[in-house]
């Protein structure tokens, strides 16, 4: 199992241009990204795509990693889920339509954690959540976890586009006050 | 802080990912030019990215490794001498995307993070050293694609016994229990399509890449918006995304800069900027782009008001030193649009606290 320390000591060797480096980065964390954009994703061509993508600008902007700013598999995941983001708002309209009820699979199956394996900035991130309405809740995670648009969000929720903005507006100010910052 | 609550929810929703396309493609220029803002952006993304531990682990195809290994060597066989191909890496290119050295909000940003990354390394899908190995993912896997075996899509249960008290996940992980079956042949529909897709791959990858990004941003500015002392940038984009130059147009003076942020020219090759209107009959020549990273031209001052806020830039591979009868040769490969550096004001309905 690689610690964090040995992740960031991986992307170091990566940005030296070790191959071998960049190959067992690979194995540790293919698995996380390619959930998470297949998740926003939901068809395995666009998602492999982007896990290519991402693995080559990993491999090009390695440099670029910061430990003191990110934990190594949220700063990879950050560029992986971004190009997917990219993607699903360049077709957008149309997956609500086509694909209604998968939506609701993938709104409520994120794999449950335990408590113990959650980091504190985790937890602390879920108590803000947690502050929310309940709706409100379900609004961050379901844009979170599915990069669902706000139009996709007004259909799930039967409200105005404009009201969901609003909503989603004042739920991350509302998470920002929360987390002190 | 200098950033006025706008920019504060823009930032949080570009990381969050409900910003169109038009707003993450503002966002991103704004992060190109901004190293402050792009770090405002950073921390709602790196803060956010908690969230990711609870998406479930899924194995990407070999195929995918291939395809990474065979584009990381191409790129190091265009950016270098064949001789140097093989031995060395790509050079760290300048950092226009993830300029991630200016901490925000240092204190909050940098505190938690060694516990933080502890866990996440603890996640079980890390140390996989066998590209084809998937075994132990399989559970987080099954869940959400092969569910209708309902016995395996409630064995998270057990996970979730303890936590309770958090948030309301635990309501969450209920629901999604009872719905389990439903999902299970949704899932198995899925898996079907998914299937289908292995096996019709010519038709797939490249189906919904976007062409060339030529970037639709319309400059909200009306009436003669160049009048004012306001800065106008555009991103010029290639296929991969992310930025190859960044123009500059300053409102007052229509001076320009281009910036140089991600691309090189052949041996050979010039970058020329074009600037194609509707109202032009064809595209007019800004020149070439000099080998330095800026370059500045007043020449964007001949040119109308609406002319420079309508038009695409586009950049094009020409013979070294442009074009020789001053009309490009080539499709562009890079291109965008102007758009006005300040976002858009959010509508809000009154908002209710």
């Amino acid at each position: 199992m690689l610690t964090p320390a040995e992740l960031v000591g991986l992307i170091e060797a990566v940005a030296k241009g070790d191959q071998a480096a960049f190959e067992r980065l690979y194995a540790a964390t293919r698995a996380k990204l390619y959930g998470v954009v297949l998740r926003i994703l939901r068809r395995q061509d666009l998602a492999e795509e982007v896990i290519q993508e991402t693995y080559v600008k990993i491999w090009n902007g390695a440099g670029r990693f910061d430990p003191a700013l990110s934990s190594p598999i949220t700063w990879m995941a950050s560029i992986a889920r971004n190009r997917a983001i990219d993607i699903v708002r360049k077709k957008s309209e149309t997956s609500i339509e086509e694909e209604p009820q998968a939506m609701e699979v993938a709104a409520d199956s994120p794999d449950p954690l335990a408590r113990r394996e959650m980091t504190e900035e985790l937890k602390r991130l879920l108590e803000c959540i947690g502050r929310l309405e309940p709706d409100r809740q379900r609004l961050v995670l379901l844009a979170y976890y599915n990069g669902w648009s706000r139009e996709q969000l007004a259909e799930k929720f039967a409200a105005p586009v404009n009201t969901v903005k609003t909503w989603l507006r004042r739920s991350m100010l509302d998470i920002r006050e929360c987390l002190g910052l | 802080m200098a950033y006025s609550e706008d920019h504060i929810a823009l930032a949080a929703e570009y990381a969050l990912g409900t910003l169109d396309a038009d707003e993450r493609a503002q966002v991103e220029t704004m992060m190109a030019v901004d190293e402050a803002f792009a770090a405002i952006v950073q921390a709602w993304s790196f803060r956010l990215g908690g969230l990711n531990q609870m998406v479930g682990s899924l194995e990407p195809r070999p195929i995918v490794w291939e395809n990474i290994r065979s584009e990381i060597a191409r790129t190091a066989r265009a950016q270098q001498p064949p001789a140097l191909a093989e031995a060395s890496p790509p050079p760290p290119p300048p950092a226009p995307e993830l300029p991630a050295s200016e901490p925000a909000e240092p204190a909050t940003e940098a505190a938690p993070i060694p516990a933080g990354s502890q866990a996440e390394a603890a996640s079980p899908d890390m140390p996989r050293p066998e590209p084809d190995a998937l075994p132990d993912v399989a559970p987080q896997f099954i869940p959400q694609v092969h569910a209708p075996d309902l016995a395996v899509v409630r064995a998270p249960e057990a996970a979730v016994v303890d936590d309770g008290n958090v948030i309301r996940l635990e309501g969450r992980v209920k629901r999604w229990r009872s719905i389990a079956s439903v999902a299970g042949a949704l899932a198995a529909a899925l898996l079907v399509t998914l299937s289908l897709q292995i096996f019709l791959p010519d038709a797939l990858p490249n189906g919904l890449r976007p062409a060339p990004r030529i970037q639709t941003v319309e400059v909200k500015v009306p009436a003669a918006p160049l009048a004012a002392p306001a800065q106008y940038v555009a991103l010029l984009q290639g296929q991969a995304g992310g930025p190859a130059f960044i123009l500059t147009v300053d409102g007052a003076t229509r001076n320009f800069t281009v910036r140089k942020v991600g691309a090189t020219p052949e041996p050979g090759k010039s970058f020329e900027l074009w600037l194609i209107s509707d109202k032009l009959p064809r595209p007019r020549s800004l020149g070439v782009i000099g080998s330095g990273d800026f370059t500045a031209r007043p020449l964007l001052a001949s040119y109308d008001a609406e002319v420079v806020n309508d038009a695409t830039y586009a950049v094009t591979v020409e013979q070294a030193g442009g074009s020789p009868d001053g009309r490009p040769t080539s499709a562009p490969v890079f291109s965008g649009k102007l758009i006005e550096t300040v976002p858009p004001s959010q509508p809000q309905a009154p908002a209710k606290k």
